[in-house]
């Protein structure tokens, strides 16, 4: 990145941001106003204009429930031009009357129905609806009570007429008094638990009112629904153009508002801004020929920008890699942008990630069904976020189905790689489980197993064998010392990078030493080598030693567990591939051993089975494996992503608080044509 | 006091502290987590890009169940300090 500033004259400021916008190529650095002689800059053109037209469409959009999606189409920028003054006019006002319309039949509904609900109880009582309301001498009560209230009403008001009726657990009445005894029976009658329903104006009996309102409900919904089938209709016909009219007015109020982000004199601007080295010359030239001379863009010294960066200003980041690498951006992204000087781990996340996703997961049924569900759900997503996550799944797939030749699996362990490619015979098991050498018992058809060493034939390798587990555990972690290694490794570049060497010897290089030798350590416990034992402890004593004289002083051994623990948590590269290759052992077992016999009468030979049998079995066969189908897709994920943020990352990456992604001024045109 | 010798019950024991250490292991990880998800839920709503980041401190105490796991693995697979009597 190379730190440009560009100076021109305020006359030729339209054509420059209308040529930076087309370039996309400076990442502008906003001016914030710390400058006496500087004020912020103010929009130009017609800013205001575009902003209103911005919220009117917006408002018209959201009343159409239009979401971002994929384009189906480009417009020229000609076309939505003069489609706007319609669309925003005209077919905006259209589409507000209807959404209002719709609205105002929902709340007349829902009025309409809360006077059905309070009017059904009062059919029980025998009086016209006019006789509730419109008397100048008269009090009424009309609600619920608790109790009879007729005795006590007349004792306060020996003028009075009470009707009552029950309904629903609860009984009503209504109370008609003098007014001015109103306020002595309302008390009387709160005593008796009276709650008060206000009733609806209306006239006629009860039922007849009731189904007048239940009429007029039916004749909203009906005007209601030509008028959502014509906001459907409008959303399906302008959908694209509206979409396209949003970037456009997008486009535009960011480009006349840009000038918020330079600094301004009466006369001149100033546009500080990075932009990648090798397109400082493109850039230059380009702008200088749309001011027509009037402009001076010129490149900071790398000492002064060095300063520049050192007084907060952050450098931005362009992620760089091959468009294989490319997906595993996103993993990065999610957690923070590289830094300027530091390593982009996306390429190592290329390298590992897919491959610990490939060993938990390991099984070839399994992996083939993710690739082709990502096959699928590529169709259907297709925004370049959903893209690149579907990348990632699909590359780690085709090794879930290496090492599910690896580990002889389809669908589960032994039940159909035994029957595709065969297994040993009875005599050959026996041999190898007497020998304590058992690893399993599919074969490579005609090849037979295959080993490392002469007489210990370990592939395909059954996971749930003892011997196997042991196998794992180990191989898991040496897995997590080459991981966490490279990432220390990466950690003293990246220290030394900015000129920490303290850091970078005395922090980062003990830790590499403790994880390495910690391994051989254990290694030479398991085999029994008493030298390497020894050697490994003398050189992590030595670490230890380090690790004291370094930055943090005695403090720095405090993290000593934390390292250790981080080697052990690569054992769940095993953990969870047990955990689904036995939920899959399970599925088969109970579907072919549990569910078909106990159905079909206790038979034991599968040609006894009976069809209901079998059709429950393969219920039952299909839903386990579905499930661990699913669970088989999301832990692979999640776990080696933990392994790379938290394992990983912790030993080089980010230690100095993330960058700023590279974002140059301008825009990625989607529904418009350039 | 009884004193059990029975080769089965002691290697069935073994395989109740197995199943113990990870099943407690695994309490004690969903108590962390509980707490550290309902925050980061929160972070996220908020502020999408703290995502990763809240990912990975929501992963910390996954660790746990792992140790809980390697002790498993040593009671079952590696630690035989019954060698004498027990014969699984």
């Amino acid at each position: 990145m190379s730190r440009v500033v560009v100076a021109g004259s305020k006359n030729v400021i339209s054509p420059v941001v209308e040529k930076l916008h087309e370039l996309r190529m400076l990442h502008i650095v906003n001016y914030n106003g710390s400058q006496p002689q500087f004020e912020m800059g103010k929009p130009i053109g017609k800013a205001k204009e575009y902003s209103e037209d911005l919220i009117k469409l917006r408002s018209v959009t959201r009343y159409l429930e239009l979401n971002k999606k994929f384009p189906d189409k480009a417009y020229p920028e000609s076309q939505v031009l003069s489609e706007m003054d319609n669309l925003l006019n005209n077919v905006g006002a259209d589409v507000t009357v209807t959404y209002e319309r719709i609205v105002a039949i929902d709340a007349e509904v829902k009025s309409k129905q809360d006077q059905i609900k309070v009017l059904t109880p009062l059919a029980v009582l025998p009086l016209p609806l006019e006789s509730y309301y419109g008397y100048d001498s008269l009090a009424t009560f009309v609600g619920t009570a608790a109790t009879p209230v007729d005795a006590d009403v007349a004792r306060v008001s020996p003028v009075n007429e009470v009707y009552s009726g029950s309904a629903k657990n609860a009984t009503f009445v209504a109370v008609f008094v003098p007014a001015d005894k109103a306020g002595e029976v309302s008390s009387v009658l709160s005593e008796h638990g009276f709650s008060e329903i206000s009733v609806p104006r209306l006239e006629g009996n009860v039922d007849s009112a009731i189904a007048t309102l239940e009429s007029s409900i039916k004749s909203l919904e009906g005007e209601k629904v030509p008028l959502q089938k014509k906001l459907a209709d409008m959303k399906k016909q302008y959908e694209d153009l509206m979409l396209a009219t949003d970037e456009y007015l997008s486009m535009q109020t960011r480009k006349t508002e840009a000038p918020l982000r330079f600094a301004e004199t009466a006369n001149a601007f100033v546009i500080d801004g990075y932009v990648p080295a090798d397109q400082f010359g493109r850039l230059k030239s380009e702008l200088e020929s749309a001011a027509g001379g009037k402009l001076e863009v010129s490149l900071i010294a790398d000492n002064e920008a060095d300063e520049l960066a050192e007084k907060g200003e952050d450098i931005p980041t362009q992620m760089d890699n091959p468009s294989l690498v490319k997906p595993y951006e996103l993993v990065t992204r999610m957690f923070a942008i590289p830094e300027y000087k530091e390593f982009d781990p996306s390429l190592l996340i290329f390298v590992f990630f897919p491959i610990m996703f490939g060993m938990i997961l390991g099984d070839i049924g399994y992996g083939v069904m993710a690739f082709l569900t990502m096959v699928l759900l590529k169709k259907k997503f297709k925004t370049p976020g959903w893209q690149q996550l579907i990348n990632v799944v699909q590359i780690s797939s085709v090794w879930a189905v290496i090492f599910g030749i690896f580990f002889g699996e389809i669908f589960g362990p032994l039940g159909l790689w035994g029957k595709v490619m065969g297994h040993l015979h009875e005599h050959e098991l026996e041999a190898v489980k007497e020998a304590g050498l058992y690893f399993g018992e599919g074969v490579f058809g005609s090849l037979g197993r295959i080993g490392f060493w002469p007489g210990i034939d370990i592939f395909p390798l059954d996971r749930l064998a003892s011997n196997a587990v042991l196998l794992l555990i180990g191989t898991s972690i040496i897995i997590g010392i080459i991981h966490c290694s490279v990432g220390s490794i990466l950690g003293i570049k990246t220290e030394l990078a900015y000129g920490e060497k303290k850091h970078a010897y005395f922090e980062k290089l003990p830790v590499m030493l403790i994880q390495v030798f910690f391994g051989l350590l254990v290694l030479g416990l398991v085999m029994g080598q008493m030298m390497l034992v020894i050697a490994s402890a003398i050189v992590i004593l030595v670490a230890m030693v380090m690790l004291v004289m370094g930055p943090e002083g005695p403090m720095g051994l405090a993290h000593l567990p934390f390292y250790v623990s981080n080697l052990i948590s690569y054992l769940r590269l095993l953990a969870i591939g047990l955990a689904s290759v036995g939920l899959a052992f399970a599925a088969n077992q109970l579907a072919f051993y549990v569910v078909m016999p106990m159905l079909s009468g206790g038979a034991t030979d599968s040609a006894e089975f009976t069809i209901p049998a079998i059709i429950a079995g393969l219920v039952v066969l299909l839903a386990v494996h579905f499930i661990n189908f699913l669970l088989g897709i999301l832990s692979p994920f999640m776990h080696p992503l933990r392994l790379h943020y938290v394992e990983m990352f912790t030993k080089f990456y980010s230690n100095h608080g993330g960058g700023v992604e590279y974002s140059p001024f301008g825009h990625v045109r989607r529904f418009l044509k350039a | 006091m009884a004193v059990v010798a029975d080769a089965g019950s002691l290697y069935g024991l073994l395989a109740v502290g197995a199943g113990l250490a990870t099943g407690l292991a695994g309490i004690g990880a969903g108590m962390g987590e509980q707490g550290i998800g309902a925050a980061v839920v929160g972070v996220v709503a908020e502020e999408p890009g703290f995502l990763g980041k809240g990912l990975f401190l929501m992963l910390l105490p996954e660790t746990l169940i792992i140790f809980g796991l390697a002790v498993s693995l040593i009671l079952m697979f590696a630690w035989t300090p019954f060698s004498g009597i027990v014969t699984p």
